[in-house]
């Protein structure tokens, strides 16, 4: 988990980079695809209703033809003499009725040649009770049925117009029977506008559909309306005969705005509509588009997704490798410098990475060397002064010292004890001169043991041998060196403050080698003491005794300034059984 | 992506159909094969029903073989035979198709390599032997004769009643004994004796053949019209009944069945196969006699004919052995068949052994108890042979126009001769 937390926050660079890259992706994506398809529709539309326009023209033209065949042989029936007198005569003998019969199909051959090309049957029939027909496959209906129709009621109600009508025999119980288109145009006679027949032309529906079937596809239908809103045509079998004011109106009012396609729902989906009126048919002929169909056909948009998605998936993965790669070796850098803990100046980041990364690496290198250099000179520096202070502190021999040794030496010349005072100035002369005169820092122990024992003869000649010092040390390490008067301060420390209450007692001084350093132990077996928290010795009550500046307090700064923190001074104490301080500096080779 | 699949599949698939097709598919695309019979016929009611009651016959004892029946316009028949045998192609042609006998000869002659001679696998001489003729060529036996076009007067009793004879005294009578009949039967009801339509001479190769006599000579291409004295006194008839006012027109088959359902008009001489349209009218039930056609008073005429009928071809496509057995162990030699055939469609065949059958016994009420089926099998043994050639139709409409003018004043020797020239011309 924590590793986990770690990862992302060392990479959270790259994650947020990435999300805005996948969140950018996908949007331009969805907007592009969107933008593609919708406009493509448009297109699609645009193209499809003028084609389809161009498709209703034909498909006119195609009916026109039929058409102009109709009115011409309607036309030459209702103008000819022999169907007017076969439609108004009464029956006559065996021979004129033979005779009319006869005329009227050489009439009729001669002029339905233009309907030859047409699956038509023609029927007419007359006032005076006579018909005629030339085929009744296409609408088998019999004479006495036709004179009832319907479509005859409608033909006589307008006689002046040729009408397209819509006729299911079935409907009328006439078993193997199609639908089947019927023309029909009243007979009238000119100068006394008296109705004398009606011609019909049938034609299966399903032939009728031929004049535009090559145009239709699955969603793609045509629909032949009448004016009153019922289909008389259409590849739609179901459409078939269905009277619908609500395409009637769609089909007007396409024709009154001018507009080149509707979009409606058409019979319970949503459809591209193209209408057309054709005044000479008095018929509408609708061009209806299932919108989802055509447009399904002619822009696949589940390629066009799957396509989008894949590319989208390309991207991703390229964006992520390269955002990946680029972020890496920063996140690496910028993992490096955070575990880098705060003084350690001298750590290098490695430069790896892209360009920029390297650049910075190395930058930040060089700012560390720098830091670091700056740091050690002024950590050398300060070194230098304090080193420099301690010296000065340790050249200042206490006057106080002087003064009562000097009067010690007054007492024993005065008493009488001449070789007494010798031993003491001897004492004293090369105490001070090592403390003064030897300018190197350091000496070797048996120098620093010879001033201790000066040091502490002066003490004894002084004060009396209640308190003994013994010397513990180790033969080899007498070469090694030590900083001057290093544990004078000690020794000191335990005479004038290690024996109050005990009246006597002793002092071991310990030098032996511990490992790689050099251990030196003053150990005094008087009163002991409280130590605070620190270890730290109580301050001393009073400069008199003390020999140097250094008091104990600066052995412990001094070693740990010349040596390191490794090194320095340790006191153990307790009430009543002494102290015992132990100072532990590298072994130096003299 | 979808469509990505849908090209792989086809792809895949056709290398399957390369792979393992090749040989086996290349029957399948002609018209028949072997394991199946396609057969073309018109008219649902009658010669489809009929054929699939020898389907079900056939199958019951040869259950493998699949016999499709296809219904089609006569006119298409003809038109795609046509199409089909000129082009010398079998492809997409049935294994057995009706032809009309009138126009038998015209197919046999035009394509004659492309039918199967069948004569093995019946016995011609069954049949009744004016049928043979037409489906035959130079005495190979093409066709099997189906349906008889036999043909019989039909007439209303008793409109017959009122006028004062009996369905016995239209027994073997002339046509001009008809004429007469008629006109006392118009004097007496105001019915109508017969219908015609002016453009089809139905009733003239009826008269025709019942004398021995065509349009055509025995060769079958020859117009045999001037100096054809049965033609000639069957323009006389034809005249005289108009003249006699006892004649109504009609323009087509609908006003034809309804001037008789009707009740306008008392006589029909017309093939047997109008029975069906006769006892529509159930109401006339009763009031019906079928008697033998009247012959032609001044030649060697009987009184039988024929109009109509029609006989089954098989073609010489892949299943031409099959198809033969098939109309051979049907139509050629089931008796039980044929009574089938008269019970369900009142179809009657040239079968002549299935006339002792006792469907053809049955007495039919509508027509007061009469025997029909048995007489018109009776007559049909007497319809004289005669090679109805291959020109039936188009001399027949030269004919018609002919025929007008013969009525307006021309005569009729001069009618005919002009015929003749004119189909001398347009046949040859």
């Amino acid at each position: 988990m924590q590793r986990m937390f770690d990862r992302f926050k060392y990479n959270g660079l790259f994650v947020k980079m990435f999300l805005v890259m996948l969140v950018s992706i996908v949007a331009v994506a969805v907007t592009v695809t969107w933008a593609t398809i919708s406009m493509s529709e448009r297109v699609f539309m645009n193209t499809f209703s003028l084609t389809n326009s161009k498709i209703i023209g034909q498909i006119e033209a195609a009916m026109d033809t039929y058409n102009y065949s109709v009115v011409l042989t309607a036309n030459g029936i209702s103008q000819s003499g022999t169907a007017r007198s076969f439609l108004t005569e009464e029956n006559g003998n065996s021979l004129e009725q033979n005779n009319s019969y006869y005329s009227m199909g050489r009439m009729f051959s001669q002029i339905s040649t233009g309907l030859e090309a047409y699956e038509v049957g023609i029927y007419i029939t007359g006032t005076n009770g006579r018909s005629y027909a030339t085929e009744r496959t296409f609408w088998p209906i019999t004479d006495s049925e036709l004179r009832q129709h319907p479509a005859t009621e409608r033909a006589i109600a307008e006689p002046r117009r040729l009408l397209y009508q819509y006729d299911d025999p079935r409907e009328a119980g006439i078993a193997d029977s199609e639908p089947a288109v019927v023309v029909t145009k009243a007979m009238m006679d000119r100068s006394s506008s008296t109705l004398y027949g009606v011609i019909y032309f049938s034609m299966l529906e399903s032939e009728f559909r031929r004049f535009y079937s090559s145009f239709t596809t699955p969603g793609n239908d045509v629909a032949i309306m009448g004016t009153d809103g019922t289909v008389i045509s259409s590849n739609r079998e179901d459409w078939l005969g269905r009277q619908d004011q609500e395409w009637l109106a769609h089909a007007v009012q396409m024709q009154e705005e001018g507009l080149p396609y509707l979009e409606a729902n058409i019979a319970g989906t949503s459809s591209i509509l193209v209408a057309n009126y054709n005044p000479s048919l008095g018929l509408y002929i609708l061009n209806i588009i299932d919108k989802d169909r055509a447009i399904g056909q002619f822009i696949d948009t589940d390629t066009i997704i799957l396509w989008v998605i894949f590319i989208v998936m390309l991207a991703l993965i390229i964006v992520f490798l390269i955002s990946r790669r680029l972020t890496r070796s920063l996140s690496l850098l910028v993992k490096q410098i955070s575990t880098i803990s705060k003084y350690e100046f001298d750590h290098h980041v490695s430069t790896t990475g892209s360009f920029e990364t390297r650049q910075l690496a190395t930058a930040f290198n060089a700012m560390m060397d720098e830091l670091q250099e700056y740091v050690s000179q002024l950590v050398h520096t300060q070194k230098q002064q304090r080193n420099a202070e301690l010296s000065a502190l340790q050249q200042q021999i206490n006057p106080h010292f002087l003064y009562n040794t000097l009067a010690s030496v007054k007492f024993m010349v005065q008493q009488g004890s001449k070789e007494k005072a010798a031993e003491i100035i001897n004492s004293l002369i090369s105490l001070l001169q090592n403390a003064i005169g030897n300018a190197s820092e350091t000496i070797p122990v048996s120098q620093e043991l010879a001033n201790l024992r000066n040091y502490v003869y002066i003490n004894h000649v002084r004060y009396g041998e209640r308190i003994k010092v013994n010397y513990f040390v180790s033969p080899d390490c007498m070469g090694y060196h030590v900083p001057k008067l290093m544990i004078q301060p000690f020794i000191e420390n335990a005479f004038f403050h290690g024996f109050s209450r005990k009246t006597e007692g002793h002092i071991y001084i310990m030098v032996s080698q511990d490992g790689e350093s050099l251990l030196c132990e003053v150990v005094d077996n008087g009163d002991g003491m409280v130590l605070d928290a620190e270890n730290h010795l109580p301050a001393p009550r009073g400069k008199r005794q003390q020999f140097t500046g250094i008091g104990v307090k600066n052995v412990h700064e001094r070693v740990r300034l010349l040596y390191g923190d490794g090194y320095g001074v340790t006191i153990t104490s307790e009430l009543g059984e002494g102290t015992k301080v132990r100072i532990r500096i590298p072994l130096i080779e003299g | 992506m979808k469509k990505w699949i849908a090209v792989l599949l086809v792809s895949m698939m056709a290398i399957t159909a390369c792979s393992s097709g090749g040989n086996n598919n290349e029957g399948a695309a002609e018209g028949g094969s072997a394991d199946k019979l396609v057969v073309w016929a018109w008219d649902a009611n009658f010669n489809v029903k009929a054929m699939n009651l020898a389907k079900e016959a056939y199958q019951a004892e040869n259950s493998g073989v699949e016999i499709e029946v296809i219904e089609n316009a006569q006119n298409d028949i003809i038109q795609r035979l046509n199409t089909g045998l000129s082009s010398g192609t079998t492809r997409g042609l049935p294994n057995i198709v009706l032809i009309e006998d009138y126009r038998a000869q015209s197919f046999l002659q035009a394509y004659p390599d492309m039918f199967e001679p069948i004569g093995d696998s019946f016995q011609a001489s069954d049949f009744a032997e004016y049928k043979l003729g037409p489906t035959s060529v130079d005495g190979e036996q093409y066709g099997l004769p189906f349906d008889s076009g036999v043909a019989g007067l039909f007439v209303r009793t008793d409109y017959l009643e009122e006028a004062g004879y009996t369905a016995d005294d239209l027994q073997n009578i002339t046509w001009d004994d008809y004429i007469e009949i008629g006109t006392k039967v118009k004097e007496a009801t105001g019915k109508d004796w017969i219908t015609l339509d002016p453009n089809d001479l139905g009733i003239l190769r009826m008269m025709i053949q019942s004398a021995g006599s065509w349009y055509v000579q025995e060769d079958g291409k020859t117009a045999d019209l001037k100096d054809n004295a049965a033609l000639k006194e069957a323009f006389e008839v034809y005249k005289k009944m108009m003249d006699a006012n006892i004649v109504r027109i009609h323009s087509d088959w609908s006003q034809y069945v309804a001037n008789y359902n009707s009740g306008e008009v008392a006589s029909v001489p017309t093939g047997n196969w109008f029975t069906s349209s006769i006892t529509a009218a159930e109401d006339q039930s009763g009031k019906w006699a079928i008697v033998p056609v009247p012959r032609l008073a001044n030649n060697d005429s009987v009184n039988a004919t024929n109009l109509g009928g029609s006989s089954w071809y098989v073609l010489n496509v892949p299943g031409k052995e099959q198809a033969a057995d098939f109309l051979g162990k049907t139509f050629g030699s089931d008796v039980d068949l044929y009574q089938k055939l008269v019970e369900e469609i009142s179809a009657i065949g040239t079968y002549m052994p299935a006339a002792e059958g006792e469907a053809y016994k049955a007495p039919n009420e509508f027509f007061g108890g009469q025997n029909v089926i048995s007489d018109f099998a009776t007559w049909t043994n007497e319809i004289p042979n005669v090679n109805y050639g291959m020109n039936t139709y188009a001399i027949e409409d030269i004919l018609v126009v002919e025929m007008q003018s013969y009525l307006g004043g021309k005569s009729v020797d001069q009618a005919l001769a002009d015929a003749q020239a004119q189909a001398d011309t347009q046949i040859k």
